[in-house]
Formats: structure tokens, sequence, C-alpha cells
């Protein structure tokens, strides 16, 4: 039996009495894409910061690569990469000072900061202030700073959040090459598009539950060229119904 | 490693940062003007001129360091660096250590630039500071930054965003240096006579300010000018094992406030 990259077995979340995130279960084996998708408020963020250890699960568990965080915390950090959605860069460094600041603390060596760099399309500019960087540069930074260290687990918060149509073609384009190596990833957004565009699998989250979830392929199947969309709006008027 | 890695970001941060220039001049200008009094009177061991020199290090300094180190601090939390550091293998003490190492250098450098200026104009101009007195006044302005700047990491802490380090900062300041005599005097009068002594070393012991300001004072010869209650301080101090007591004391003092800096973070990271 394939060993999942990550397992997250009936995870809750309550924060003052409220339940933000209920009984969530999601496996993702190697090579896998998949996307979390909901309007704000669904929680996706939520799970996002559990999986990368920001936040603990109040009750259920979350193991990547077998690995629990409050087990192993630094095992289980070196299992993944992370590209929050809030970053701000303003400290006058360039892009190579801030990566090889990055790769010095995982221990990546500079060869791999430089090829990391060209890989995102930012070896041109790499000594240049982050600060005079575009929004879409700085999220290549951001996701080339995930990537370092070549991680078995990829966790992206939002990536494409702010972009123009160009950078969220390239954004897609280098997940799909990131896959091609075999990376695992998983990302929250609220742009269908970019789902449908790059995920394998969608998981619809409302009000913190997962309320629907399958193949990118079998959504496109049911719901043909509107896909994602169609599929989206059927769940929500469904769920208002219900309410 | 990580250490060395976290400290080499916070000095190239440091030295890009504007707020560090602004420091480096307004050092330089002030450590001229320490020059300016020696031309006009010669400075060496303890002595009036000596003692407003050190009040007004006193004054700029520990403020430069706190702002200086509780912003770096703050802009950690402000900008996401920390919560994305989190996700690392690296240990919050390791953090904590490696921005106090990375603003120690900074913040020295800064000094070292402003007393290399005055003493090589000193030399130039034919006004030289006494070299054993300059030393001492180089040394006070370096405790100075060792201190405090373990109180600006535990602001930085404490506060939220730079406007709250602002204020602590300012608070605090106020507190140990320019209320403290008066809060002194005031709690000390209200104290049984017996019970002064000892709660006057205790109270000068936790205020970093009037600890360094006193060992300065005793090592420049200007132990009398303290008054009765000081004497069993002149005393300690001057003798052998004095400075490694208060090396000790000083160093119990950057731990605990290290210490107690890196427990918060720890508690903050992944505990929500």
């Amino acid at each position: 039996m394939i060993k999942p990259v990550l397992e997250v077995r009936n995870v809750e979340k309550i924060i003052k009495g409220n339940t933000i995130v209920q009984s969530i279960n999601i496996h993702l084996l190697k090579g896998q894409v998949v996307a979390l998708c909901g309007g704000n408020g669904a929680g996706k963020s939520t799970i996002i910061r559990m999986i990368v250890g920001l936040s603990q699960p109040s009750k259920g568990e979350i193991l990547v690569k077998g690995i629990e965080w409050r087990k192993s915390r630094e095992g289980y950090a070196q299992s993944i990469g992370y590209m929050p959605d809030d970053y701000q860069f303003g400290n006058g460094l360039t892009a190579l000072e801030t990566l090889t600041f990055w790769a010095k603390l995982r221990g990546v060596p500079q060869k791999q900061v430089l090829e990391t760099l060209e890989w995102v399309g930012l070896q041109e500019v790499r000594n240049k202030p982050v600060s005079a960087f575009s929004k879409g540069m700085r999220q290549r930074l951001l996701f080339a700073q995930a990537l370092l260290a070549r991680p078995p687990l990829l966790i992206l918060d939002e990536p494409t959040n702010g972009l123009d149509p160009y950078w969220m073609d390239s954004y897609v384009n280098l997940v799909k090459s990131i896959k091609e190596k075999g990376h695992t990833v998983i990302f929250s957004t609220h742009q269908l598009d970019v789902a449908e565009a790059v995920a394998d699998r969608v998981i619809f989250l409302r009000k913190g539950k997962i309320i629907q979830e399958g193949d990118t392929d079998d959504f496109r199947k049911k719901y043909g060229a509107l896909g994602l969309h169609a599929a989206y709006s059927e769940l929500m008027s469904h769920a208002s119904k219900q309410r | 490693m990580h250490i060395q890695a976290i400290a080499i970001r916070e000095m190239k941060m440091g030295f890009r940062n504007p707020w560090s220039y602004s420091f480096m001049a307004l050092f330089s200008f002030f450590s001229l003007a320490l020059l300016l009094i020696n031309t006009q009177k010669f400075v060496q061991g303890f002595s009036s001129t000596t003692a407003t020199m050190l009040n007004l290090i006193l004054y700029l300094l520990p403020l430069m360091t706190l702002l200086l180190g509780s912003f770096s601090l703050t802009g950690e939390k402000e900008e996401g660096s920390w919560r994305l550091l989190s996700t690392y293998p690296i240990s919050t003490a390791s953090f904590i250590n490696g921005k106090y190492v990375g603003l120690t250098f900074v913040l020295l450098f800064i000094i070292s630039f402003g007393y290399g200026l005055t003493g090589v104009i000193g030399a130039m101009v034919g006004k030289p500071f006494d070299f054993i007195t300059y030393g001492m006044f180089f040394v006070f302005s370096a405790l100075l930054i060792l201190l405090f700047l373990a109180i600006a990491i535990l602001i930085g802490t404490l506060a939220k965003n730079r406007w709250q380090a602002l204020t602590f900062c300012v608070g605090i300041w106020f507190f140990m240096i320019i209320g403290w005599p008066t809060v002194l005097v005031s709690f000390l009068g209200l104290l049984p006579y017996i019970w002064i002594k000892p709660v006057l070393i205790v109270l000068t012991m936790v205020n970093p300010a009037e600890l360094v300001r006193l060992f300065i004072i005793v090592k420049l010869g200007g132990g009398s000018a303290l008054g009765p209650e000081y004497y069993q301080w002149i005393n300690w101090m001057n003798h052998p094992n004095g400075i490694f007591i208060f090396i000790l004391v000083c160093v119990i003092l950057v731990g605990i406030s290290i210490f107690t800096a890196t427990v918060l973070w720890e508690r903050g990271r992944a505990h929500d």
C-alpha cells in the first residue's frame, strides 16, 4: 500500500467555543495536486495553518510522510515547504540574499538557490532589492522559498491572490512543472479557474466543512465547459436551500 | 549555524535600515559635542564634566537601543517573517539569539563609528581624550547596548506592532533613565532605615542604566561622590573580584530577558 504524503484525519478546530473546521479528512498521494476551494470564511486558511504547524488541531491528527508535528517538529518542518499569503518584504535585501538566508536555515547548497531562482524566472533580477519587485515577482520568490529544499509536500496559501492574468498563467505553469518532478501540492484558492487549470483533485469547503470533493476531470465530465464554476454554483445554491 | 545565518541577516538588514544611519549621525554629532567639551576642559578621571558626559550618553543610547531592537522584532511579526520561519526546522532560541547577536553588532558598529570619528578628529586638532577615560566611555556605551538590547528584545516580544513597541520603549526609558532618581528617593523614603541599603542594592541591580552608571563612576574614581549608602558598592566594585561579580550580574540580567523572550515566542509558536 502506498503511504500518503499528507494525512489529515478527523481534524477539527475549535476557537473560543466556535467550531471553525469540522471533521476534515484529506489524503494526498505523491505527485498529486489538490486545491482547497471556497469563499471567505470557508476554513481554507485555517486548514492550511494547521497543516504547516502554525496552529494545532483541537481534535484529530495531521501527518506528513507519517510524521506528526507534535512528535517531531524538525522532521515535520523538513518535509514541508510553505508559501504564506500575507508576507511583506520590507528589509532591503535582494532576492538572492533573501533566498540564501532561507536556504541556510534549511541546509540547502547555494547551487540549488541559483537553480531555484532560474526555475521561477528570477535569475536576472536576483541582485535587485525585493522591495522593488512587483507583486507577481514577490509571489514567485515566496514560491521559490517553499520549493527551495525540494520538500515532498508544498503547501501554498492563496498563491494567486492579487495577481494579474499573466502571473496567474505563469503560476499554473510553475505548479505543472513541479508536479512533473513528483512534488505533492496542496493549495487554497477562491479562484476556480486556477484550481481547474492545475489541480488533480478539488475539495470544496463551506463553513469549515467539506461539502464536496472529487477529481477535476470528473467535475469537467459532469458539468462540461463550465467545470468547477458550475459545480460551485450548484453546491452553494443547494447549501442555501438547506439552511 | 542557524544563529549565524539569522545574525548575518540581521546585520545586513540593520545596515540597510535608514534608522541605523539616523542614529549613527546623531551619535557621531553627539560624540563630537563631547570632544568640544574636552577641548575646553581636558577630561580625565571622574569630574563634573565626566558626569555630564556620562549622563548625556545615558539619555541617548538606551532609547536608541530600545527602539532599534524592539522594532526589529515587531517587524518580524508585522511582516509575517516569523510566521514563515516558524515552519522552518529552526529553534526559537536560535532565532532570538541570532537577532540579539546581529543587533549587538550593528549597534556596536554605530558607537564605534561615533567614538572613532571623535578620536580621529581629537587627535588631528591636538586635543585627544585621556585614553583610559575615553575607553571607559566606550565600555559604558557598549554595556548599555548589551543590557538595553536584551530589554528591547523583551519589549519586541510583548508588543504586537511598532507603535506599541514605541510606547513601551519610551515608557521604560523614561522610568529607568529620567524618573528613576525621583522614584527611588520617594520609594526609599517610605521604608524603615535598616531596609534602605538592601532594597537600594536590589533596585540598583534591576536597573541596568543605574548599575552600569555606578560601575563606571566607581571605576573612574568618583565613588565618593555617590554618598554613604554606596560605600559597600564601592568596596565590592574595587575588589579584584568586583569586575567578575559585575559581569555575572550583567549576564544574569541579559539571560533573564532573553530566556523570557524565548519562552514567550515559543509559547506563541503553534499554540493557537
